[in-house]
C-alpha cells in the first residue's frame, strides 16, 4: 500500500492529553490535525479526540512525545478509507 | 448598597469575566464531544483555564486540574473519593459545613474515624492537638486554609509538615484565600487544593474545582458521560476525566479563565496587600468603640473577614439595621461554622461578618464604621 494512503493516528485516554500533545506539536511547527478516534478502534478507546498526523512527521512526533514526556495513548495507522475532496491538510 | 459580604460571593466582577462568559454561551459547543469546531472551541478554551489553574495554584499538571460546580462539590468529590471505609481522618474546628457535613456522613454510613482538632477561643488552630491526633495511623488531614468567620488565616505549611510525617495528606479548603493570596500547593505541601471560582478569584458563580498531586487513588464521586472510552462500563480512572462526568460548564469556566488573567494583571500581592489594608482600616475603626466584641487574631496573617458583636444585640438584628437604615449588606448568623461559633461562644446569637474585596473602596469601610459606632451608641 502507498504510504500516502495510510493515515496515522495518535490516540488519547482523553481531549486533555490530546490538546497538550497538540500544543506541544504547533510549538515545533509540525501538523498535527484533530480528527474523531476512529470508530474501527471501538471497545479499546471509543469517542473522543485523535491527532492525524504525516506519515513524514511520524518521527517528529514521536520524538517530540519523547521529549516532553507527553502523555499518550498509542500511535496507529489504518488505511485511509476516503479521499477527501480538498488538498489542505491542517 | 454597599456590598460587605465578600467572603460569601464577590458582586463586582471584571468586565472581561461576563464579556468572555457571553461569547462562550453564544459559541461553544460541548467540551470533550467530537471535534467539530465549536467543541473544540470549548475544549480548548477549557484546557487553557486549566493550565492557567494549574500555574496559578503550583499545580504540576494542568490534566490534574478538576472543574466543579463550586468549592462544596470539590471538597465532597476530594472528601469522598480518597477516603475509604474505616479510614481515619482529621478535621478542625474551623471548618465550614460543606467539610464537616461530608465527613459526618462517611462517619455515620462508613465508619469513618474522625477526629476534630479544636480551636482556642481567638479561633485559632491548636496544632499541639493536631499532632497529638495525626499519632494513630490517619490518611487524611481536611483543613481550611482560612476560617470563613473570623478570617484567621492557618499555618498550612505546618499542617503538611506534620500531616505527613505521618503519612496523611493534606486536603485544602482554600474557599477563602484563592485569589486573595498566593497560595501554592507544592510551596506548602498541600496534596488536594480545593477552590471556588465565585469568591476571591472574581468569577462567576457555578464554577469551582480542584488541583490534586499525581498518583492519587480516586473513587469518583459521579459517574457517567465523559466523551471518550463510550464503550468501558467504568469510569475512566485518568485525570481530569475520572472527576469530570457530565458536561462541564462551559461558560461559567471562560469566565473563570477571563478572572485568573485578570487577577494575574493585577499580581495576586497587590491584591493581598490592598485587601489586609481595608481590613485593618475595618478593625482599627471598631476595635475600641464600646460594647463591639471583635473576633480572631488580628496579630497575625489574615483573610479579609471580620466578624463582631455589637453588645447583647442579635447579629440578624444587626444585620437588619445595616441593610435597612444604612444600605450595607453584610452576612449575619452561623456562616455554615458551627463549631468555630461554639469555640467563639457565638452559638446563641451568632455574629456579624463583614468582608471585604480588591473592589472594595475605603469609602466604604468608613460608612460599615460609622454605622457600627452608630448602632453601638444606640444600644
Amino acid at each position: 500500500m502507498d504510504e500516502a494512503e495510510i493515515n496515522y493516528y495518535v490516540l488519547f485516554d482523553n481531549y486533555t492529553q490530546g490538546l497538550a500533545l497538540q500544543e506541544l506539536l504547533q510549538s515545533e511547527a509540525i501538523l498535527a490535525r484533530i480528527t474523531p478516534t476512529p470508530h474501527v478502534l471501538q471497545g479499546e478507546l471509543s469517542c473522543g479526540m485523535a491527532l492525524l498526523v504525516l506519515p513524514r512527521d511520524l518521527e517528529a512526533v514521536r520524538a517530540c512525545i519523547d521529549r516532553h514526556g507527553a502523555a499518550i495513548h498509542e500511535i496507529v495507522s489504518l488505511p485511509c478509507q476516503i479521499r477527501p475532496r480538498r488538498d489542505r491538510f491542517c | 448598597m454597599i456590598y460587605l459580604d465578600n467572603a460569601a460571593t464577590t458582586v463586582r466582577k471584571p468586565d472581561t469575566v461576563a464579556e468572555a462568559m457571553v461569547k462562550a454561551l453564544q459559541g461553544w459547543g460541548n467540551s470533550s464531544r467530537g471535534v467539530h469546531d465549536t467543541s473544540l472551541q470549548a475544549a480548548r478554551g477549557i484546557y487553557s483555564a486549566r493550565c492557567k489553574a494549574a500555574a496559578f495554584f503550583g499545580c504540576r499538571r494542568p490534566d490534574h486540574v478538576a472543574f466543579a460546580s463550586n468549592i462544596t462539590e470539590s471538597l465532597n468529590v476530594a472528601i469522598s473519593g480518597l477516603l475509604r471505609p474505616g479510614d481515619r481522618a482529621i478535621t478542625t474546628a474551623l471548618e465550614h459545613n460543606s467539610v464537616l457535613r461530608p465527613l459526618y456522613r462517611l462517619q455515620d454510613e462508613q465508619r469513618l474515624d474522625l477526629a476534630i482538632v479544636p480551636a482556642d477561643s481567638q479561633g485559632c488552630l491548636d496544632y499541639k492537638s493536631l499532632e497529638e491526633a495525626l499519632r494513630q495511623e490517619t490518611k487524611a488531614v481536611i483543613c481550611t486554609h482560612a476560617s470563613n468567620l473570623t478570617g484567621n488565616v492557618v499555618d498550612l505549611r505546618r499542617v503538611s509538615e506534620l500531616a505527613h510525617k505521618s503519612g496523611a495528606l493534606l486536603i485544602a479548603d482554600c474557599a477563602q484565600t484563592a485569589g486573595t493570596r498566593p497560595v501554592d500547593m507544592e510551596d506548602l505541601g498541600i496534596d488536594v487544593l480545593c477552590f471556588t471560582g465565585h469568591k476571591g478569584l472574581l468569577g462567576p458563580q457555578g464554577t469551582g474545582g480542584l488541583c490534586a498531586r499525581e498518583g492519587l487513588n480516586w473513587r469518583p464521586f459521579k459517574v457517567g458521560g465523559t466523551g471518550v472510552q463510550s464503550y468501558s462500563r467504568t469510569q475512566p480512572q485518568l485525570m481530569p476525566t475520572v472527576l469530570e462526568a457530565g458536561t462541564l460548564n462551559g461558560p461559567g469556566i471562560a469566565g473563570l479563565s477571563a478572572a485568573l488573567d485578570y487577577i494575574s494583571s493585577v499580581g495576586l500581592d497587590k491584591i493581598a496587600q490592598r485587601e489586609s489594608e481595608l481590613t485593618q482600616r475595618f478593625y482599627s475603626g471598631v476595635r475600641d468603640i464600646q460594647g463591639v466584641t471583635v473576633y480572631g487574631d488580628f496579630s497575625r496573617e489574615r483573610a479579609a473577614v471580620v466578624a463582631l458583636n455589637i453588645a447583647d444585640l442579635d447579629s440578624g438584628a444587626v444585620a437588619d439595621v445595616l441593610a435597612e437604615d444604612y444600605g450595607i449588606a453584610v452576612r449575619a448568623g452561623a456562616h455554615c461554622a458551627p463549631l468555630m461559633h461554639k469555640a467563639l461562644g457565638t452559638q446563641e446569637r451568632g455574629a456579624v461578618r463583614f468582608s471585604f474585596s480588591w473592589f472594595t473602596e475605603d469609602a466604604e469601610i468608613d460608612a460599615a464604621v460609622l454605622a457600627v459606632r452608630e448602632i453601638a451608641e444606640r444600644t
